[in-house]
């Protein structure tokens, strides 16, 4: 693999922005993903392998995430370094050269105005190819099923951090099920299980945004 | 030296507490242990930017809080909550059981107002997303911590009757529905504190919290049971177990 792909991959992984950003403390005064990706496109590297090594990096700071070695900020940090490499691949996307994934529509249900992990997921799954239709917070089913109409094809996100905000993510869940039977919905947020997404009829559930990035690629490879 | 905190009693049994932000201690560690990290571990970089919120803080507060003193009336035939004045609260039954000797009840709200969601927002909205999330945790620990300032007054004005608290438990935690925060609304003024309910129950400025704690004299403070619910990511058992830390 080149070596500056490998260089991208590691600033994604450790929140490396730019030259200029002072995060982390070890990378002070190196060039970031900002840079990097530029040299790259330089160099003639497609843009696919640069988005690559963006998914890479966010998977490694995903892993390190679930297995609590490193706390949202980094998280953050990563997805902000990621950004500075997805606003160099921007041009690629809008010409058709580097195709999205598919559409995500995504949102926090109603009666819950908690937004980090949302954010968080946002941020991963658009780093990954995906655009992501971002609904905000304490989202009725209404708006919810409005968005699904408007976007065919699309894959439903819903989050939730308050445990009693379960009942409306259900009767969500349940009034997408209704009205739009082949859209896969995924469910997170702190206080589900797979056993509880699976009973309010989610397709899907994960604890962390790699998750959810595992989750769409499964369906939008089948 | 002990500080006394004045309140006013605005109407029958409802009184505004006025505290100062000098009242509180924010600290430090709270705040790194609500991140995740445990004590002395945050990276240099954010503990930098944690100082230069922590220096903004006192700006962006505007602190108000309040409470109402309401009789409780027991009901035999049910176990599932408590009658509050004339209305009845839906509780679980870790919470009715801690409030089930109560003569009454202390319903209380209290906030540090809008300023500090409205940086968050600002930053957010300019991509400076992780010192945006600092500064909602930072709000957050804040607010937690104007309310144990509100309960430790609430206490004292208890104590001065011969009559002890309970914990206090908030709409949305604890298996209490988050609709019932109209309920408990609906026992205080219009607008009391600044704070304002959506129509999904949630309470505007954003950073404020709500909630009952029992007064009598057989009630008493427990530890809290955090560890029998599921949710395992909950800011308040983040702040809760930051509390212990430091207390211990």
């Amino acid at each position: 693999m080149d070596e500056l792909v490998v260089r991208i991959s590691h600033c994604v992984e450790n929140g490396k922005i730019n030259k200029a950003s002072p995060y982390p403390n070890a990378m002070k005064g190196m060039e970031g993903a900002d840079e990097l990706t530029k040299q790259a496109l330089d160099a003639a590297i497609g843009p696919d392998a640069i988005l690559q090594a963006c998914n890479d990096g966010m998977q490694r700071i995903g892993e390190r995430f679930s297995r609590n070695e490193v706390f949202v900020p980094e998280l953050l940090m990563a997805a902000k370094a990621m950004h500075a490499v997805m606003a160099h691949l921007e041009p690629f996307f809008k010409s058709g050269t580097v195709k999205v994934k598919g559409k995500f529509v995504l949102g926090t249900v109603a009666g819950d105005l908690h937004d980090i992990g949302k954010n968080l997921v946002r941020m991963v799954v658009e780093g990954n190819g995906w655009e992501v239709i971002d609904l905000g917070v304490d989202v009725k089913s209404t708006k919810f099923l409005d968005a699904i109409k408007n976007t065919p094809g699309c894959i439903v996100g819903l989050s939730a951090l308050l445990t009693t905000t379960m009942v409306n993510m259900s009767k969500t869940v349940q009034e997408i099920k209704i009205q739009f039977p082949a859209t896969k919905v995924i469910v997170g947020g702190a206080p589900l299980t797979m056993d509880a997404a699976l009973k309010m009829g989610a397709d899907g559930y994960s604890h962390d945004p790699q998750g959810a990035v595992t989750f769409l690629d499964k369906i939008s490879a089948a | 030296m002990e500080i006394v905190i004045p309140q006013v009693e605005r109407e029958k049994d409802t009184f505004e507490v006025k505290i100062n932000f000098r009242d509180l201690t924010v600290n430090k560690n709270d705040i790194e242990l609500a991140l995740g990290y445990t004590e002395g571990a945050i990276p240099v970089h954010f503990e930098e930017m944690v100082d230069d919120v922590l220096s903004q803080l006192p700006s962006h507060c505007e602190i108000q809080a309040g409470y109402r003193l309401l009789d409780v009336n027991k009901s035999d035939d049910r176990n599932d909550g408590l009658f509050v004045g004339d209305k009845f609260f839906k509780l679980h039954k870790i919470v009715t059981s801690q409030l089930r000797k109560s003569e009454k009840a202390a319903l209380f709200i209290s906030t540090i107002g809008p300023a500090m969601e409205t940086w968050a927002k600002t930053l957010s909205t300019e991509g400076d997303i992780a010192l945006s999330y600092l500064v909602d945790i930072v709000a957050s620990v804040t607010e937690e911590q104007t309310t144990d300032v509100l309960q430790d007054h609430i206490e004292k004005q208890m104590q001065m009757r011969g009559l002890k608290i309970t914990n206090r438990y908030s709409p949305g935690y604890c298996d209490w529905s988050v609709s019932e925060q109209h309920l408990l609304f609906s026992f205080f003024p219009v607008n009391f504190c600044g704070i304002v309910l959506t129509d999904s129950a949630l309470m505007v400025p954003i950073k404020s919290v709500s909630g009952i704690i029992g007064v009598g004299t057989e009630v008493k403070k427990v530890n809290y049971t955090c560890d029998t619910c599921g949710m395992k990511d909950c800011t308040y058992r983040a702040y809760r177990r930051g509390k212990t830390k430091r207390t211990n």
